[in-house]
């Protein structure tokens, strides 16, 4: 997994600390920056990672013990600041059988949304839920084409039309079919937008409000710079985001952005697309990835004490 | 640090040590704007050498000198030293008689398609005859997404489906183009990861084998480190398969989605950091119109004011 690389990298400047005989300030000033260049150059975002190491330090000033508790403390300090990164200590929403569980994708223009839609059918289809997709995309070009494409290959129903053009009708419209027909994982695909153009976030309000979702997930592109924190916000602020899917992890990209997503929508990842194709979607679990990624075993005991 | 510099004034020269802590505020900014982590840094080391060993100024004076040198850098690099005038050479093959042909290609999402049809509708203001070769016959929808540009700017579709080889529909779209005395050819290709190395192999085929007038990189603006990577690898991946006496490369960019990013524009200078490769056009929205020159200014001044 591909997050795990910028684990290794921090786990390779920590155990500077481990090898030296003394920790002086120097030391320290090394060791986080090596921490520093493998968090900017996987993504994340630039204000975090100044925040994160200026905290280090300042516990590191505060304290006055030496050698192993010293240690001790700058990894714990470590591993409290990107846990806090990446934990958005928000449970994510679990579906419920036997009832309609209405699941609305929203995200960014091309971030993966019809895609991760029909992988995520798929998921639960699997599992033996009884599942359905519905196209609330009316802008993009062939959109309904390509998930009714992708619907069909999975053999999942869909809904959708060629003619109506206003997606808070075929949302409404197709959630109330699906729930008439006891379907219990109703998906609801929608447009891409950004947060610069104010009418498509309103229409994504009017979708959200049409159906009244459990879950609204928000599918990002792992590739993203910078950007991304300012966009992911201004959808939790938008509609009620409650988890995030990070997808096109397969490629080269180091997935660094999916943190700083996760700081600003408070929500959980809970799969990463690794691949077009519909198997390609791996759940994600933030605690052992944390744990993965630092290669400790006893982290918690680590945040604890 | 500032009673440091007002000793600096007057006879004293810059070493490294003066220049280091403004340096690294800038590459901070730079990276906060998306500039890729290493290209921020190369960037401050080429001011650093420049620099140093000059004369000293004050504090304020200094900052100034470093972000109008960054400004000139960032400016050349911008500034293609190949103009491409796309109206001027679709204007020189119709008058051989031949068809003008562009091959977009990039990774997943990143608005190729829609790109092309920009392109398209740009060819048809200027009168020429436009015709798409829909070669992406892998992702759901994607042919009926061409169609459905088609349909709208009145331009015929070459098609075979989702079956065939790319490169096959690309040589027979080539010869009814020119069976038609069609004056522009615009070839659509499928989204894949630039570390795909089979996908590669088939995207590179059909480019050399069909030898376009024009490759066009489509990246998103919105993409952090790893754009570097993207057009690095997808140049590559032409240039290895290309016949030794004609080697084939990516010959400009797209940018799209510069509407989605605000100030953070970095991407614009990751990408020809490393490759020189010019900027044709920014896709600044999701309709036909949005298709604009990069302004080198407004990009230097978002960076650096
Ligand atoms: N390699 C790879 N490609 C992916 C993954 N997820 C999606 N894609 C590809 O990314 C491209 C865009 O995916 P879509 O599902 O169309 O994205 P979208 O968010 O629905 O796009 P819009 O509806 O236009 O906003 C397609 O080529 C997908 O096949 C992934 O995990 N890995
Ligand atoms: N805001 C904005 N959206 C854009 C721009 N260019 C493309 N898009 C959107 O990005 C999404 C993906 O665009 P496509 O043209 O389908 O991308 P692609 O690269 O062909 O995708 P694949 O073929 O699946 O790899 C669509 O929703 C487009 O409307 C742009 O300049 N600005
Ligand atoms: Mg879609
Ligand atoms: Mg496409």
């Amino acid at each position: 997994m591909v997050l795990a690389d910028l684990g290794k990298r921090i786990n390779n400047a920590l155990q500077q600390l481990n090898k030296a005989p003394v920790i002086d300030e120097e030391l320290l000033n090394q060791v986080l920056k090596e921490i520093q260049l493998a968090l900017l150059q996987s993504d994340v975002n630039v204000k975090y990672v100044a925040k994160l190491k200026s905290n280090i330090i300042m516990k590191f000033k505060m304290e006055d013990s030496q050698g192993v508790n010293l240690k001790k403390m700058i990894q714990q300090a470590v591993v409290q600041e990107l846990t806090q990164m990446l934990d958005s200590n928000k449970k994510p929403f679990v579906p419920k059988r036997g009832k309609p569980n209405v699941v609305m994708f929203v995200g960014l223009q091309g971030a993966g949304k019809t895609t991760t839609c029909t992988k995520y059918a798929y998921h639960w289809q699997k599992k033996g839920w009884r599942t359905a997709l519905i196209c609330a995309d009316t802008f993009r070009a062939g959109a309904f084409d390509q998930l009714k494409q992708n619907a069909t290959k999975v053999r999942v129903p869909f809904y959708g039309s060629y003619s109506e053009t206003d997606p808070v009708a075929i949302a409404e419209e197709g959630v109330k079919h699906f729930k008439k027909e006891n379907y219990e994982m109703i998906i609801v695909d929608t447009s891409g937008r950004h947060k610069q153009e104010s009418e498509l976030f309103d229409e994504m309000k009017q979708v959200q409000a049409a159906v009244n979702p459990d879950e609204c997930i928000f599918v990002m592109d792992g590739s993203i710079g910078q950007a991304c924190y300012d966009q992911a916000q201004a959808f939790r602020n938008a509609v009620n985001v409650g988890s995030v899917i990070i997808t096109k992890l397969d490629g080269h990209a180091k997935g660094g952005g999916a943190l700083s997503a996760v700081a600003a929508t408070e929500s959980p990842i809970i799969f990463i697309g690794t691949g077009e194709h519909f198997e390609d979607l791996e759940p994600f679990n933030p605690e052992s990835f944390v744990k993965r990624l630092l290669g400790l075993g006893d982290i918690k005991g680590m945040i604890t004490t | 640090i500032v009673s440091n510099f007002k000793q600096l004034t007057g006879t004293k020269i810059l070493d490294a040590q003066d220049l280091q802590p403004i340096l690294d505020k800038f590459k901070e900014q730079l990276m906060n704007k998306n500039v890729g982590e290493q290209i921020a840094q190369q960037l401050c080391d080429s001011i650093k050498k420049n620099l140093i060993n000059t004369q000293a100024k004050a504090l304020t004076l200094l900052n100034k000198t470093v972000k109008e040198s960054l400004k000139d850098a960032i400016s050349k690099i911008l500034t293609p030293k190949r103009n491409i005038d796309i109206i001027a050479e679709a204007m020189r093959q119709r008058e051989k008689g031949k068809p003008y042909i562009i091959t977009f290609i990039g990774v997943n999402g990143v608005g190729k398609s829609t790109n092309l049809a920009k392109v398209a509708y740009l060819f048809k203001k200027e009168g020429f005859s436009v015709m798409f070769a829909a070669c992406d016959n892998f992702r759901a929808g994607a042919v009926e997404q061409i169609k459905t540009h088609g349909r709208c700017l009145e331009i015929p579709v070459f098609d075979r489906g989702y079956k065939d080889e790319p490169a096959d529909i690309a040589f027979q779209a080539i010869r009814e183009a020119q069976a038609k005395k069609v004056d522009v050819l615009l070839i659509d290709t499928a989204g894949r990861m630039q570390d795909n190395e089979p996908l590669m192999k088939q995207l590179s085929t059909l480019v050399v084998q069909n030898n376009p007038d024009l490759i066009v990189f489509i990246g998103e603006a919105l993409v952090g480190n790893d754009g570097t990577d993207q057009l690095m690898k997808f140049n590559k991946a032409l240039i290895d398969l290309s016949p030794k006496d004609r080697i084939r490369e990516i010959d400009a960019i797209i940018l799209s989605k510069f509407d989605t990013v605000d100030d953070k524009v970095g991407a614009a200078l990751s990408m020809t950091y490393n490759t020189g490769k010019p900027i044709l056009f920014c896709g600044v929205g999701q309709k036909y119109t949005h298709l604009k020159k990069l302004n080198v200014r407004t990009v230097v001044h978002a960076l650096l004011d």
